[in-house]
Order: structure tokens, then sequence, then C-alpha cells
């Protein structure tokens, strides 16, 4: 791959994604164009890169995956866990009516390890966990995985970040290489399907305090990712926060949030009282 | 210079090309350059940094550059005030007022030459001549 | 049309921000409602709003819809010109028939933001379009756009009409500039031009 097939490649990804590919990148990048290119039997990078160019059969997802966490495992990325319990809540409760419930909604839940990681943060982290109602909902549009979701079992793999007193205290062990979520913990986690595009399937739901939406809306098309932003902003409450991917950025996606920087974490807010222009 | 005593310029323009001539430019002028794509965008740089100058271009996708600085200048602090040229490839009277109103302190017209850009660069960021 | 229907468009122009924003997003799928759409989108000022009108028109994918978009992409108003462009640069396949005429109209913004349309299109498609318009084009900025697309999209059959553009233009430092890093992104010098 040539300098300039390089700063090609990069400022479209960056225009496409936000990702930014330097120099310090560049070994990585180039193997990926490899084995982008044997998988695909493209017999040049032009001819590659036209195939990235028009996200054919997704390769954009195909490409940045090997550049983003798409394992999921119990507290992935948990800084944005972290700046739930730091900020995000305390700025939630600051106007939320006596008796309503703080309302957190994961979506795509895949297997689960995020909404149940949610539950086991807050109960871990957050003094206030007692004094409040909370509904966490899981959702996804796969029904296989939610199925596996409300059984709860997982391996080694996907607790490798909890340590050994957290395992104790919210799993039960079923075999060598298996646990299972305690049924307490469980029944506090909802699953239901839903597809993010389809605002009959989402608006349902109602309106969140938080929304996790990670590592989806980066690799849906222009049209569905401005729908799915549309939907998300109906299902948060004026204040509320949603969190994306940390390679994400609403930048690419929709101009209805507002960035918000804490500590932890960037996320975005829908405004609290009617846009003016 | 050390990188700590440069002025920092924070490029918002979706052409590619147009901020690789300008931090040309503006690197050679002194400047340490950062860059957006778009208006929303530059809102997270300055979540992360405080530049010292925005040069801002108008027509961008997701968020135009009129609404950026409108936004902008709107928040409170001393973000809200960051000094910012405009970049237009309008040419009219009323182009220029309605991006004075927007909250631009400068602007120019595109194609902007290089020596330009520097030079009111500098003198946005107080930089003697 | 069912009253329901009537309701909807009705709500478009009136009613609080939440009405006119449920109407937004169901108007795309009613009869008449693409045209409803791009109407309302010339008194809507808020910038959600608009926001939500504009994604119900690029979901409509057909030449109605760009048709409606088309007139937003000559306003004065740079958010109304860039979310045209957002919605037909999402809808370029469908809005094709119509870059001919946009980059050859009248008015020079209209022609630079069509540029940017093609960027959505198939290269081959897309190339020549842009390699025409360098041959004729006047205004500087049209030909800058043009290039800025050109450095993604092109492939060497653009070369010589890079170069070409570079001769009509020596005094354009800009210009002259971005041809020469589009030509070495498409990976190869321009052809001398004497």
């Amino acid at each position: 791959m040539t300098e300039e097939e390089f700063q090609r490649l990069c400022d479209f990804l960056y225009r496409r994604t936000g990702m930014l590919f330097g120099e310090a990148k560049r070994y990585y990048v180039e193997r990926r164009i490899t084995e982008r290119m044997g998988a695909t039997g493209a017999t040049s990078f032009a001819s590659y890169f036209a195939r990235l160019r028009g996200d054919v059969r997704g390769e954009i997802e195909q490409f940045v995956n090997a550049f983003t966490v798409n394992e999921t495992y119990f507290y992935r990325e948990d800084h944005q866990l972290q700046c739930l319990t730091s900020d995000l809540l305390r700025e939630r409760l600051k106007g939320k009516p006596r008796g309503e419930a703080v309302r957190i909604w994961s979506v795509p839940c895949s297997t689960g390890e995020e909404p149940y990681s949610i539950a086991i943060w807050l109960l871990e982290n957050w003094p206030q966990v007692d004094s409040h109602d909370i509904e966490i909902l899981g959702s996804d549009i796969d029904t296989g995985v939610l199925e596996a979701a409300r059984a709860g079992v997982y391996g080694k793999r996907a607790l490798m970040r909890l340590g050994p007193e957290l395992i104790e205290r919210y799993f039960e062990q079923i075999d060598d290489e298996h646990w299972r979520v305690l049924a307490d913990l469980r029944g506090s986690v909802r699953f239901s399907p839903v597809n993010l595009v389809e605002s009959a399937e989402t608006r349902p739901n109602g309106r969140f305090d938080v929304i996790f939406c990670r590592n989806v809306l980066i690799y849906f098309d222009d049209a569905s990712r401005r729908v799915a932003a549309e939907n998300l902003y109906e299902n948060l409450a004026p204040g509320g926060f949603i969190c994306l991917g940390h390679s994400e950025s609403m930048s690419r996606i929709s101009p209805l949030f507002e960035v918000c920087r804490y500590a932890d974490a960037i996320v975005y807010q829908r405004p609290l009282e009617a846009a003016r222009g | 210079m050390a990188d700590g005593d440069k002025k920092r310029v924070l490029v918002i323009d979706d052409a590619s090309l147009v901020r690789l001539y300008y931090r040309d430019a503006l690197e050679r002028g002194g400047f340490q350059v950062d860059e957006a794509l778009n208006g929303l965008e530059a809102f997270e740089k300055l979540t992360m940094d405080s530049p010292d100058l925005l040069v801002v271009d108008v027509n961008m996708p997701r968020m135009d550059g009129m609404t950026f600085l409108r936004l902008l200048r709107r928040q409170a602090g001393p973000i809200g005030s960051t000094p910012a040229l405009v970049t237009s490839t309008e040419a009219g009277v009323q182009d220029m007022a309605a991006a004075r109103a927007a909250g631009a302190n400068f602007y120019l017209t595109k194609p902007v030459a290089q020596d330009t850009l520097a030079l009111y660069a500098a003198m946005l960021c107080g930089i003697p001549a | 049309m069912g009253g329901d229907d009537g309701k909807v468009l009705a709500a478009l122009t009136s009613g609080t921000n939440d009405q006119r924003w449920a109407a937004a997003r169901a108007a795309g799928d009613i009869p008449g409602g693409v045209q409803a759409l791009g109407r309302a989108l010339s008194s809507e000022a808020d910038p959600r709003l608009r926001e939500a009108f504009f994604t119900s028109l690029m979901r409509a994918r057909s030449l109605e819809a760009v048709d409606a978009v088309l007139p937003h992409l000559r306003s004065d108003d740079a958010n109304l010109r860039t979310g045209a462009l957002d919605a037909l640069r999402g809808m370029a396949e469908t809005a094709a028939p119509r870059l001919p005429i946009l980059l050859s109209d009248q008015d020079a913004d209209v022609r630079l933001l069509a540029c940017e349309i093609l960027r959505d299109l198939p290269s081959a498609e897309a190339t020549p379009l842009l390699c025409r318009l360098l041959e004729r084009e006047g205004q500087v900025n049209v030909c800058a756009s043009a290039v800025e697309v050109l450095a993604e999209i092109g492939g060497p059959e653009a070369l010589p009409a890079l170069a070409a553009c570079a001769a009509r233009f020596p005094n354009e430092p800009f210009l002259v500039f971005s041809i020469k890093a589009a030509s070495a992104r498409i990976g190869g010098q321009p052809p001398e031009h004497g």
C-alpha cells in the first residue's frame, strides 16, 4: 500500500466513522487491508477500496471490527459505568419526581453482559441503589441472544474482568467452565426484542434516563443511523444521556444530542428544553 | 518554540484538502493545529481542549458553521468567546453580515490564501507583527 | 386523503414542537407527505425538527422526495442547505437523474454542493461527471469541490481532466495544491500540460 493509498483510506474512514488512523496504526491498517483483500478476493487496493466505499456486504464493519473491541464481557468499557454512578445518575436525579424509577436501557444487549454489568455495578458502587426504583432493560434484534441473556450463563472469558468476590457474590458455578447469574440478579433485568430502526418497536419502551447504545450505530448506513438516532432521542427523557462505543461519535450520526464531558467519559445528552435555532 | 508556547488553532472544515492546506500554512506560521470535520466534532474537541482560534467553514455536513457558531456563542464561560474566523465561498455583503451576527470575529472568502490565513490567524491570536 | 393523514400533514406546520416532530416522522409514509415535508421546511426554524423532516424525506427515497429537497439546496440558510445536502447524499442513487442538471446549474453554490452528492455514487458513475465539470467550470470553488471528491473516488482516468483544470487556473494556489494532492492520491503524477 502506497503512502497515498494509506492517506486516501484514512481520510475515508475518518470522514465516515470519525476514527483517526495515523502513522502509528499504519502497520495494523496494512495488515487488515491484506486480510480483507484476501477474504473478499480483491486483487488490488483500488478494487478493495471501491468495495469499502460502497460498504459492499458490510465491508466497513468488517474492516473496522479489527480495531474495536467486539467481544462482549462483563465490565467492558467500565469507565462509562463509573461515569454513570459518578455523574449521570446524580444529574438525572436532580429533576426527577419522587417515586419515579431510574430507567436504564442497554441496546443492543447481546447475550446480556452489559445490562447485568450495569446491575452489578450499581449494587457495588452506588450508595443510593436501595433508595430508588431501578429498571434495567436489555434489548436486541436477535431473539437468540436474548434467550441466552435470560439464561444468564457465562464462561471464563466473559467474567475475566470480575474479581473473585464479585463472581462469588453474583454468580453460582454450574460446572468447570460455566457460571450462572444468581436468580435475584437475573430477575432484576428485563429482556425484550427491538429493532432500533423501527419506531413502532422502540417507542413502547418509554423514556429512559440513560441509554447504552454501543458499537452498533457506527455500522448503520446514513438513513438507518438517523432513524435510529431519532428513535433513541424519543426514548430519552429530556436531559437523559446516551453512551456510545468508545470509537463512535455522534458527529457522524446526528445533531440531535449535545456532547457532555465528564471525568470518566464523554457522553451525549438530549437537551432539557426545546431547542431554539 | 516549545509546543506549549504555540497558539492553538482548531480548523473546522469538511474538505480534507482544505484542512491539509490550512494545516500547512498554520504550522509554518508557528501554530499548533487540530481538526474537526463539522460543528458537532468541533464541540467534541472543545470539551477536551481550549484552542486560541477557530477557523470555521460554513457548509459542513450534520452541523454547519453558522449553527455551530451561534450555539458556541450561547455557551457560558471562556470557550463561548473563542475567536472565530469564518471562511465561506460566499462573497456577498449579506453573508458577511450574517456571519458577524452569528458571532464571527472575522470573515474570509474562499479560496483562502495561505499567507492571508496565517496573517489573520496571528492577528486574531494577538500575536504581534 | 384520510382524516388522520390530513391531521398529520396539518401538524407539520402547527402545534407544539412534539406535535410537529411526530408529524415529521410520520409524514413520509402518507400520500402527499413528501411534498408537504418539503414545503414545511421553508417555515420550520427548529434545527432538530428540520433534521426529522429531512430524515423522513431521505427515507422516502423517491424522485419526489429528491425534488422536495432540491429547492433547499439554494437556501440562504446554511443549516437548510447542508441539511438538504445530507438528505440528498443519503439517497444519492435516487437523486442521480437530477445530477447532470445540478452540475450545470446557474448558481455556483448549487454546482458546488452537487459535486458532494457524487461522493456517494459509484465511482464509475460519478467520475465522468466530475471530469466533465472540471473541463468547463469557471468557478474555482466549484472546481475545488470536484477535486476534493475525486481525491476520494477518482481513478487514473481522472488525471487528464485534473491536469487540464490546473492548467486553466495557474494563479489559484489552493486549487493547484488540491489537484496535485488529488492526483497523487489517485496514484499518478498528472501528465504535463504545455
